[in-house]
């Protein structure tokens, strides 16, 4: 697969699992970023591996957003070895941070190179999703303004 | 610009001054701008003189994975710093020395300060509080602590510069309601930071609450804390010349900071300088042409040398490393008329005491003060717009000061705009908790993270503690740092009478909590860092960052290291300043006025160079060369 056609699919799964459409992802800068460092620690056979599931739960609930919750859970969230990774993709999206992976998960599925807990890079930081999601500048960054603050927040419908 | 080049070792300085925070900032300044020849030694890098290396803290700072109050300065063993993460509970009788402060117990304090250009006020939060009348006479007055051997009236004059060096915004009126007097049409430099959305829900849930303290009846009222961060310029300011506030400072030009843009980001750093901080002051010391400061980088202060004839400091030694992440350095002197230790209330004892001159009142790292911080914290109904604005902007001040001194503590509360924070309740552990063991994802973990991070209210209350010879900073030649420098040895333990004023806080927190309906989420465990348990309550008591009194001034030899102008009794050409010297901290960040003792010690330090004779110098030097 290309880089392209990895990245779409990956924007697709993605935007389910955070509530944010693949617009604002796009929006962040960050995507390549997230994908590449996905890949460089799991490796794009897992990654693959989630990507076709999560296509195929899509065509199995039709647009049914309560079929599609479950079937996630049961396929990707609480399997033992994309699990891990799904809620790691999650994160990178909202803290723009990739969290070493469970002792646990390396001890079955084998010890993965470079898993250690990192900031991907100053920008990612800054366009953590959980700024937006509750309406406020990640600290130190995108500051709003003087006075801002006296008003009343401003918290984005989704 | 900084330097690392050694000191010629045949210039006789007028003064050599310890650290480039904002004591040695504002003293160098002010000898420079009366012509005499300064040299600040900076024992941290100073990479923050241009924007880029500004920066360079800031891209530290967002790509760090811990970001504790440190967390933006590089690491370095040569000149180290206390560092939050690095502090653990004691076991009882065993010193924790595996970081660079060393722990002595009983009681562990988390508080940090920063060696790097600019010292502390790099990370400071900026409350820029004048303490009440009253903080400067507790013996006297309620029979606790010591008192001060100058009063408010006589610091009043300096504070009033300490508020235009350091750009303060608030309201006089707010100030002058907790019976602090300013003289009459007194404006501060800037109109107060507008409370923000949660202080306003909070105020109007608990304004008017009458609280009842040793028979005495108090009304609280949220109000705005006078900050040393850029606003919106009071023009009737100066007798209506206004007031031009100080953005950032570089050695290129730049426009950016002359107003807080909301950043949420105080502590650690402010990306955009609105935030006062020493380089400022340091930046207009280099640039003026009366005087001449030099400034040495990467340059740790070692050894204070004495002339046992005179008394009299001779010569000061430091070690000059070239790269932070190798302990190989060079051993150089210098010479000065004036010495000045501003390295802080830890850096200035430690020094003192490695030199072997503890003083003869023997009180030389004594008296060690910190505040008391409990935090309190829970969820308010509904959104609140929680981690928007400065971190904080108001809070309740009116139990600062009372009769209720006899026989307990005084505190005063901040409310958090940065949330939980403090608390370890931060946004990420919020989201990773939701993702992880909550299961939440897509609209759930959306949702989740708007209910419990933009609903979060902290508090923190901030209680006194007086003065205790056995606090206390030592060296013990079993603890050295890279270079070989002696590190701190901290001694702390936290007395009933503050311990009274803690607990006094958590109940009033219950009450202010039950009258806004607060989901209280606070949580004391007997395993957290700062447990405490007092009359059958347990407490986590955190620290302030608010070392002081560990060079304690008072009226003779005997009762004190300095005297009121922070000059040593026993070295006459030595002073030692900062918040170090102060003998009360009562419920005020220490930073305005241990900004305004320098000041005032700086107009001594300037008569006593004019006073001096050529004679003395001589005297001075040749003295030394024999001893």
């Amino acid at each position: 697969m290309s880089a392209q056609t990895r990245l779409e699919p990956f924007l697709a799964f993605s935007s389910r699992v955070t509530a944010f459409t693949v617009f604002e992802l796009q929006g962040t800068g960050q995507a390549a970023a997230y994908l590449e460092t996905v890949v460089g620690v799991v490796g794009e056979a897992l990654l693959g591996d989630l990507l076709s599931i999560d296509e195929a739960i899509q065509r199995e609930a039709d647009g049914d957003a309560a079929v599609r919750d479950r079937l996630l859970r049961a396929r990707i969230f609480s399997d033992e070895r994309l699990g891990p990774v799904a809620r790691h993709i999650i994160k990178l999206w909202y803290l723009g941070t990739w969290y070493a992976l469970p002792k646990d998960w390396h001890e079955v599925f084998g010890s993965v190179e470079d898993d250690v807990t990192f900031v991907v890079s100053a920008a990612a930081y800054a366009e953590g999703l959980v700024w937006p999601a509750i309406g406020a500048n990640p600290p130190g960054a995108k500051g709003p303004g003087y006075g801002t603050w006296a008003m009343p927040p401003k918290i984005p419908a989704f | 610009m900084p330097s690392s080049a050694p000191v010629d070792a045949d210039t006789i300085y007028d003064a050599v001054i310890v650290g480039s925070g904002v004591s040695g900032s504002l003293v160098a300044n002010e000898l420079s701008k009366q012509g005499f020849h300064v040299l600040v030694l900076e024992a941290g890098p100073g990479e923050d003189q241009t924007i880029r290396g500004y920066e360079k803290y800031l891209s530290r700072f967002y790509e760090a994975t811990s970001k504790d109050n440190n967390s933006p300065y590089p690491a370095n063993p040569n000149a180290s710093m206390p560092r939050s993460p690095a502090v653990h509970s004691l076991a009882a009788g065993q010193p924790d020395s595996s970081s660079y402060l060393v722990q002595n117990g009983p009681f562990p304090l988390d508080s940090t300060y920063t060696r790097t250009l600019g010292g502390t006020t790099m990370h400071w939060e900026g409350k820029a509080l004048r303490m009440l009348p009253e903080d400067f006479e507790t013996r006297s007055r309620y029979g606790q602590g010591l008192d001060w051997p100058i009063s408010y009236d006589e610091l009043a004059p300096h504070y009033r510069r300490a508020e235009r060096e350091l750009g303060v915004s608030a309201d006089v009126q707010d100030q002058a309601e907790l019976g602090i007097p300013f003289e009459p049409g007194y404006v501060f430099p800037m109109q107060g930071l507008p409370a923000s959305y949660l202080d306003q829900a909070v105020a109007a849930g608990i304004d008017g609450t009458g609280v009842r303290l040793d028979g005495e009846d108090y009304h609280l009222k949220v109000r705005a804390f006078p900050q040393a961060r850029n606003g919106i310029p009071n023009a009737a300011y100066d007798g209506g010349k206004g007031y031009v506030p100080v953005g950032a400072v570089s050695t290129h030009q730049v426009e950016q900071g002359e107003r807080c843009q909301g950043n949420n980001n105080c502590v650690p750093l402010c990306p955009v300088q609105a935030k006062y901080h020493a380089g400022k002051t340091l930046a207009k010391a280099l640039a003026g042409t009366v005087g001449k400061v030099d400034l040495r980088t990467q340059a740790v202060a070692s050894r204070v040398h004495v002339d046992h004839v005179t008394g009299r400091v001779s010569h000061l030694e430091y070690k000059a490393y070239a790269d932070p992440g190798s302990p190989e350095h060079t051993t150089h002197t210098v010479r000065a008329r004036l010495f000045v230790l501003a390295a802080n209330a830890v850096e200035t004892p430690r020094l003192m005491l490695a030199s072997g001159l503890p003083s003869s009142s023997a009180l030389m790292g004594r008296n060690l003060m910190d505040h008391a911080y409990l935090l309190t914290w829970g969820l308010m109904p509904g959104p609140v717009g929680t981690m928007r604005g400065t971190v904080c902007t108001s809070g309740i001040s009116d139990l600062r000061g009372g009769a209720f001194r006899h026989g307990q503590a005084a505190f005063a509360a901040d409310i958090h705009n940065d949330g939980w924070g403090w608390a370890g309740g931060t946004p990420e552990v919020q989201v990773l908790d939701l993702v992880d063991s909550m299961n939440a994802f897509g609209p759930d973990l959306r949702r989740g993270a708007v209910d419990r991070i933009s609903r979060q209210l902290l508090l923190a209350w901030m209680v006194e503690l007086m003065p205790d010879p056995s606090n206390r900073i030592t060296v013990d030649g079993r603890y050295k740092d890279a270079l070989g420098n002696l590190k701190p040895v901290l001694s702390y333990n936290i007395a009933d009478y503050t311990l009274a004023g803690v607990a006094q806080a958590r109940s009033l927190s219950r009450r202010l909590f039950q009258r806004l309906g607060v989901e209280d989420h606070t949580d004391y465990r007997p395993t957290d860092v700062g447990y405490v348990s007092y009359q059958g309550e347990g407490y986590v008591i955190r620290g302030g960052n608010h070392w002081s009194g560990t060079h304690v001034m008072g009226t003779t030899p005997a009762n004190s290291v300095v005297d009121a102008d922070q000059r040593s009794w026993d070295h006459e050409n030595l002073f030692l300043v900062g918040s170090g010297s102060m003998p009360s901290i009562g419920t005020s960040n220490t930073t305005l006025t241990l900004a305004a003792l320098c000041l005032k010690s700086a107009e001594q330090m300037v008569r006593q160079l004019r006073d001096e004779t050529s004679a003395v110098e001589l005297a001075t030097t040749t003295g030394s060369a024999q001893a």
